[in-house]
């Protein structure tokens, strides 16, 4: 375990500088020049080429880059070249914002997904489990603006239970947060339900049709407590990967809910920036998010390895 | 309005240009996947119709589907209250100076004020100047101060900080393009003043229509103190009727009332507190659930439908933004006049309106004087879809079978569908070529960049104060927007002289050579005449009104 575990740390900084190279590469193809965007079209290209060389983009791009890494990592982002706001304060604060959404909504989804795909694979084939699954998959399938939509103009504006936006106001309590919050969490959960259901649904299915569940079940255990001491922990390590693919959309894939319930998240600020071709906020928050990756996959590699020692990881015996 | 086309990518423009949806763009970026790109683009449609069955579910009360409401209800204004508004994030830091969006200006004109305002008819309004009249037959304007006026941090307001204003404006150091707005027309060091109250303008040519120059027509000209040093939103000092008490980039801005305003009893309300709302689907829906009472800059397509539905009102009134069809008049097959008209005759004007201004917009004729301009001229006659005209012509032309790309960047993409769909019908193939806004206005605008240098493209200019503000830039020989490469002396010498008449009739003359030379011509067709609306919830407030440039005047406001 310790072996695994720093090996992965010690791969960490080169796939930084990957990461790091191709978020810079990437985010240098988005078209549009920043300075015509600051300053309109209508702007003078003598104007405008002196904000170019104001803000540096006529210097050599390997130049660029080196004075880029070597700021991120030593926490100087720089200011946006939109809005003229600090860049580490806005992307980190987006994050945090990010974090709040996205970890209130995987809260709510493991155990609504776990109970669901428990349910169903202890009932496979009957009608529990058709309902769960055909309900699970259709509801995975129809984009989270769809299903936003429809809570957002029955809750929000027929009924007004829910605001519809996800952000409040300055000094709210936190029952009011949450209420702000509970629509596009909800839409989030409905939405990733289904995916991470069929997967625990796919371990239940095999633990209960093991040999050692049959074995329990003959040795005269209850259904109950078979499911809890002897199903429950094989079926979600199959579901371990796909929280962990969960947790990174949830985390930084989230620009159609943010936009729609106007949440100021990091997901809607990585559109924006490269919408704006504001390459400071852009790289910034690029970065953060591959940060961000690396570790939700460094964890649900460890997760996997906790939850099933068997489970060999890189190839060392365990 | 400013002497420009609107720059607006993310269709966030406040003054008259089509607003650009932000799915189109999304549907440009690299590396976005197929789930976020339907959940923006296919949002709209969604949102539109499930926005209309709601209202049409319960609501019954406007169900005259009339548009047109006065602009405020009769009655004693109530004070107090707290108007919330919905508005997008400006795409850049707030500065009054260089500012060109929707949104930055609205914050800026709650907090600050022109010489003269700009009413939603474009009559000029007094404001900080109470009069002005010109001399040495319009080649000096001397505008007189209001007395009395002091900014928001205590200062007087006097002739120095107006002169200041637009020494800062000309200056080619600050970057602002209200600097295109006085070209020819006002140099740095044209500026004086006579004593605390009185500044003089004197011009390098007549120009008579140079108290819109100063006004709202030109947003950058808000009057700011002499030591304005650019940090706007930091520290906010005008001599609006509103104080911004916080502004976050992320999420709006709060303004209280400035009990220093120099209108008595104005504003009534307490208060304004704008949300941004990346998304304008999310505004609506704002709006509709209560959360918001206006929206800053409401699009007619998503907000038309719900005018009368569950209390939310939708003012409406024309405007002069455009969508110019632009052609190269120098290149094959645009350099024959005859290939030029015959797209004009095949387009369905009314088809148009329908199609991308949801029928608020008014028939344009080809030329650059809209119905509301004064001067325009009634006689010129308005040309209308003759698919026969479109054969005789392209006959006349020699061209056996018309084919040609069309350049264009998302906002107009309703509109280049409809115009390849109409030219379908008459037999002319339009290939469409959409960029991303980024890429159709960036390059040099000397020498590449797609918008001007294209043989075909359509492009989206907010709406104008006065008609030379689209002429000069737009069709005059050598002009500074001039896409089409359109050069005709007559219509030059006549633009002069436009600009330097001193009465009507002269004016409306020149009015005529100039719009007789570009209908004939077609250096760019003119299809229709933008409106704007703005919605607003009439259960709570009253004087909310729509803006030709989606300019906001709260100070008339006040709670039902």
């Amino acid at each position: 375990m310790r072996r695994f575990l720093l090996r992965r740390l010690a791969a960490i900084p080169l796939t930084l500088l990957a990461v790091s190279l191709l978020v810079f590469a990437a985010t240098e193809l988005v078209p549009g020049d920043v300075a015509r965007t600051i300053l309109g079209r209508e702007a003078g290209e003598e104007a405008v080429s002196r904000l170019r060389e104001q803000l540096g983009l006529d210097r050599p791009l390997a130049d660029r880059y080196a004075d880029w890494l070597s700021g991120f990592f030593t926490g100087g982002w720089g200011d946006s070249h939109t809005l003229g706001v600090p860049v580490r304060e806005l992307v980190l604060g987006r994050l945090a914002d990010s974090l709040v959404l996205g970890g209130l909504a995987f809260a709510l989804l493991v155990p609504v997904a776990v109970t669901l795909g428990l349910v169903s694979g202890v009932n496979h084939d009957r009608a529990a489990d058709r309902v769960i699954s055909v309900t699970g998959l259709a509801l995975g399938a129809i984009p989270e603006f769809v299903t936003g939509v429809v809570l957002l103009v029955v809750f929000a504006v027929r009924l007004r239970w829910f605001p519809a936006s996800a952000q409040a106001p300055d000094g709210a309590t936190i029952s009011t947060r949450l209420g702000h919050l509970a629509l596009p969490v909800i839409s989030l959960v409905l939405l990733c339900t289904g995916y991470v259901a069929r997967h625990v649904r796919a371990g239940t299915v095999a633990a209960v049709e093991s040999p050692y569940v049959r074995a329990a079940e003959l040795r005269g255990l209850g259904r109950a407590r078979v499911v809890r001491r002897h199903v429950l922990r094989n079926s979600t390590v199959p579901a371990t990967s796909a929280l962990g693919v969960q947790l990174q959309f949830l985390l930084g894939g989230l620009v159609a809910v943010e936009l729609l319930f106007n949440y100021p998240g990091i997901g809607a600020l990585l559109l924006q920036s490269a919408i704006d071709k504001d390459l400071p906020t852009l790289q910034a928050t690029a970065m953060v998010l591959g940060i961000l990756y690396m570790l939700i996959i460094l964890v649900a590699d460890l997760a996997y390895r906790l939850l099933d020692p068997r489970i060999r990881l890189g190839g060392a015996a365990a | 309005m400013q002497e420009s086309p609107h720059p607006d990518p993310r269709g966030t423009s406040a003054p008259g240009g089509p607003g650009g949806p932000g799915g189109e763009v999304l549907s440009r970026l690299p590396g976005l996947s197929r789930r976020l790109f339907l959940g923006a683009a296919g949002g709209a449609a969604l949102t539109g119709l499930l926005a209309a069955c709601a209202g049409g579910a319960g609501d019954t009360a406007g169900a005259s589907g009339s548009r047109t409401v006065p602009a405020s209800a009769p009655g004693t204004p109530k004070t107090g209250g707290v108007l919330r508004a919905g508005s997008p994030p400006p795409p850049t830091a707030v500065d009054p100076v260089t500012m060109y969006d929707g949104s930055a200006i609205a914050i800026v004109q709650l907090v600050a004020d022109y010489l003269i305002w700009l009413d939603r008819d474009f009559k000029l309004v007094p404001r900080l100047a109470e009069k002005w009249e010109s001399e040495e037959g319009g080649r000096r304007w001397v505008f007189s101060l209001r007395e009395g006026v002091t900014f928001s941090d205590g200062t007087p307001l006097n002739a120095k900080a107006v002169k200041a204003t637009f020494d800062r404006l000309l200056d080619p150091k600050s970057k602002s393009a209200a600097a295109a707005a006085f070209d020819s027309v006002l140099a740095k060091g044209g500026i004086g003043v006579r004593g605390d109250s009185t500044v003089v303008f004197t011009l390098e040519r007549p120009f008579s229509d140079f108290p819109y120059l100063v006004s709202a027509g030109n947003y950058n000209a808000v009057i700011l103190k002499e030591d304005y040093a650019g940090d706007f939103t930091g520290r906010p000092v005008g001599t609006g009727p509103f104080l911004l008490e916080s502004y976050d980039a992320s999420s709006g801005a709060v303004f209280t009332r400035n009990p220093k305003y120099w209108e008595p009893g104005k504003p009534y309300l307490d208060g304004v507190r704008i949300t941004f709302y990346a998304d304008d689907q999310a505004d609506l829906l704002a709006l509709q659930s209560g959360e918001i009472d206006t929206q800053i800059l409401s699009r007619p397509a998503l907000a038309g439908p719900l005018d009368g539905v569950g209390g939310i009102t939708v003012d409406q009134v024309q405007g002069t933004g455009l969508t110019a069809f632009t052609l190269r008049v120098d290149q094959p097959p645009f350099d024959r006049k005859e290939v030029r008209q015959a797209i004009a005759y095949a387009l369905d004007r009314p088809g148009v309106n329908a199609g991308v201004y949801d029928g608020i917009g008014a028939l344009g004729n080809d030329h650059l004087f809209a119905a509301l301009f004064p001067a325009a001229p009634p006689d010129v006659p308005q040309r209308a879809k003759d698919p026969a005209k479109v054969a005789s012509l392209l006959a006349a032309a020699g061209v056996d079978r018309l084919s040609f790309a069309l350049t264009y960047d998302p906002p107009s993409k309703d509109y280049a569908l409809t115009v390849q769909d109409q030219l379908k019908q008459v037999g002319i193939e339009v290939e469409l070529d959409q960029r991303t806004s980024g890429d159709f206005y960036g390059g040099d605008q000397e020498k590449d960049t797609p918008w001007l240098f294209t043989p075909a493209n359509l492009v989206g200019w907010a709406g104008r104060a006065v008609p030379s503000q689209f002429v000069i830039p737009m069709v005059k020989s050598g002009g500074v927007w001039n896409g089409s490469k359109y050069a005709n002396p007559a219509l030059d010498a006549a633009t002069d002289a436009y600009d330097s008449a001193t009465t009507d009739e002269e004016r409306r003359a020149q009015a005529a050579i100039i719009a007789g030379a570009l209908h004939e011509d077609v250096p760019v067709i003119i299809a229709v005449w933008s409106g704007a609306v703005r919605a607003y919830d009439a259960k709570r407030f009253t004087g909310v009104s729509a803006h030709p440039s989606s300019y906001v005047d709260f100070s008339s406001v006040s709670r039902l």
